[in-house]
């Protein structure tokens, strides 16, 4: 339970912040002209990981899934940007 | 929807213990919540002399803003004031000072104090709503309490899921009494829940933005979150200033250029309710006036001006403003109930109390999941939970009434001896509450529970009819002479004395007559 709950709020916090950043870039206009909106959407993603983590059945499972998860939405989100497809 | 059994009663324990977590905090939060939405209605209560006095007009404000300049150096960098209207009937106006204190003045006291005028008993409540009164760290508590609360929105609605359509209207009363408070609790639940995740994700963003700001900034924002934040939030520009002084317009002048120009843009109204000015008495001195246009669901849009040559710089107005402005304004307005009419805010005043409903029912399950059925005595946990449910939630319910009571008693010395009402709304709201804590740990829980009905009953009360003698508005004067506002407040109150005197005759009843194996029964003497 615990090792679930931990994975939800640690890796569950970046995977939220890998998700609402590739959507906050991907998204027409700089990042800066939906600045509220992704900072805002950040906090039900957030919640929503914390919750979802409870659907593996271990913590080892939470914490591979999620983290992985979350390093493949910043590694995407920087293969993104250094090919310039997001600005 | 079919969901394993094992993934259910995992997130029944999440559910469970999220919730009795952040229950507590939950139910003030909702309560206090609930009031705050008419924290105008009473800042007026409080003080019902200032219902005969004028509003303040726009020479009024003028004469405050020339004053201030004048007296306060600091106030030149940048100051903000209230137009005299619906928020405060006479202008208000605040500024920083070097040391980044905030000072408050009003025509009254040009002078200026760190505490903002009028705050006293809506302050108070409005602060047990945000940080459950504890100064700085109550807010990122509050801010934790939320996300909890989304946490526990989710896995709720996860194990409710599979008899969610089947279960919607059912309530069903009768020798099963676990069922009954489970079906009110997931009726509750599920009718309100876009209200209660509008609230999470707000409430959370109102207390952590700061917080999620600085954490994202170098994940997603590039490091460069600071200098991105001032054009999401502000409509002027950055502007130097240019070291030349020169005069100002007036703000008359200013609140009819923000008024045609916001026609211009398709709103036939713009009632002016605050205004930010930087830079004062420079060539460069911009205004920002922010005003209410109805009809949206982010009623406050606003236009920034020179202040010198009444040039318009930009608007971020309902209609034509940028997705960042539009999602401020929507955010705000959603949190605050400060869309619609007054019955968007009575119906935030219902979904708020059935809100607290909701958390005090949560832990009123868990205890009787938890109930030994062949014994009378119960376990140490399910006694302390009770314990802990009524002397916190009553509690601050008769808290919070004692402090509507010392508020207006106050209010009518306070003149006379020269007290201090604020400190002393405060003090009682606090004692009375830790009093009540104390009292549901000493007596039994049955007649703790049952007792604290009763003074809850008591004190509401006791808010008109101390409202009545102390200023001589009762509630049929009010009535009479056609001052709504006040009749609203004394007849809620006596709405509610009404529902606490009914809940204490129903706890009695069950303590006497209801099944003896629960921490609800009176303990019977030993024959």
């Amino acid at each position: 339970m615990w090792a679930r709950a931990l994975a939800g709020i640690v890796a569950g916090f970046f995977l939220a912040a890998g998700v609402v950043g590739l959507i906050a870039w991907a998204w027409p206009g700089p990042w800066q002209s939906t600045l509220v909106g992704s900072a805002l959407a950040f906090f039900p993603a957030w919640m929503l990981a914390a919750t979802g983590s409870f659907l593996f059945t271990d913590g080892k499972r939470a914490w591979l899934w999620m983290g992985s998860l979350a390093a493949a939405s910043f590694a995407l989100l920087w293969l993104l940007r250094s090919l310039q497809w997001v600005a | 929807m079919k969901i394993e059994s094992t993934t259910l009663r995992t997130f029944t324990s999440v559910h469970t213990w999220v919730g009795l977590v952040a229950g507590f905090a939950l139910f003030v939060a909702f309560y206090a919540g609930a009031i705050t939405v008419f924290h105008h209605e009473l800042m007026l209560w409080q003080a019902p002399q200032a219902a005969s006095q004028a509003e303040g007009s726009i020479d009024d404000a003028q004469r405050l803003l020339d004053e201030t300049l004048k007296r306060h150096p600091a106030s030149r960098q940048w100051v903000g004031m209230l137009f005299p209207g619906a928020e405060s009937p006479q202008p208000v106006i605040y500024w920083p000072d070097e040391k980044a204190v905030w000072h408050y003045a009003t025509l009254d006291n040009l002078q200026g104090s760190d505490k903002p005028p009028q705050a006293g008993l809506s302050e108070l409540v409005n602060a047990l709503h945000f940080s459950l009164g504890i100064p700085v760290a109550g807010t990122y508590l509050m801010g934790v309490v939320s996300l909890l609360y989304g946490v526990a929105l989710l896995s709720g609605l996860l194990i409710h899921l599979p008899s969610l359509l089947k279960d919607l209207f059912a309530l069903r009363p009768g020798r099963n009494l676990k069922r009954f408070w489970q079906d009110a609790h997931n009726v509750i639940g599920v009718l309100s829940l876009p209200m209660h995740l509008m609230f999470a994700i707000t409430g959370a963003m109102l207390c952590l933005v700061m917080v999620a700001a600085v954490a994202l900034n170098p994940l997603i924002y590039d490091g460069k979150v600071m200098e991105a934040i001032g054009p999401a939030m502000d409509t002027a520009p950055p502007t130097q200033p240019a070291g030349t002084p020169a005069a100002m317009g007036t703000l008359a002048h200013w609140q009819a250029r923000a008024q045609d120009v916001a026609r211009e843009q398709g709103l036939s109204e713009f009632e002016p309710a605050y205004l930010k000015l930087v830079h004062a008495g420079d060539r460069n001195a911009t205004v920002e006036i922010t005003g209410e246009s109805p009809r949206s669901l982010g009623p406050l849009g606003s236009v920034a001006l020179n202040a010198h040559t009444g040039e318009l710089l930009a608007t971020q107005l309902p209609g034509t403003r940028d997705a960042n402005h539009g999602t401020l304004a929507s955010a705000y307005a959603l949190h605050f109930g400060e869309y619609g009419n007054v019955w968007v805010r009575w119906l935030y005043f219902v979904l708020g109390v059935g809100g607290a409903f909701l958390f005090y029912s949560g832990n009123l399950l868990w205890i009787e999941s938890r109930r030994k059925r062949r014994q009378v005595q119960q376990g140490r946990a399910q006694v302390g939970m009770a314990k802990a449910t009524v002397g916190i939630c009553i509690g601050v319910c008769v808290a919070i009434s004692l402090a509507f009571v010392a508020a207006t008693l106050l209010e009518g010395f306070a003149v006379a001896h020269g007290w201090n009402v604020d400190a002393g709304i405060q003090w009682v709201c606090f004692l009375s509450w830790a009093a009540c804590a104390l009292w549901a740990v000493i007596r039994p829980v049955a007649k703790a529970a049952r007792e604290l009905l009763w003074a809850a009953a008591l004190a509401t009360a006791a808010v008109p009819i101390a409202h009545g003698a102390a200023t001589g508005w009762w509630w049929w004067t009010s009535a009479a002479q056609g001052q709504w506002v006040l009749f609203g407040i004394d007849a809620t109150a006596l709405a509610l004395a009404f529902g606490f005197a009914l809940l204490a005759r129903a706890s009695a009843r069950r303590a006497l007559h209801g099944d003896p194996h629960s921490v609800w029964a009176e303990p019977q003497p030993i024959r």
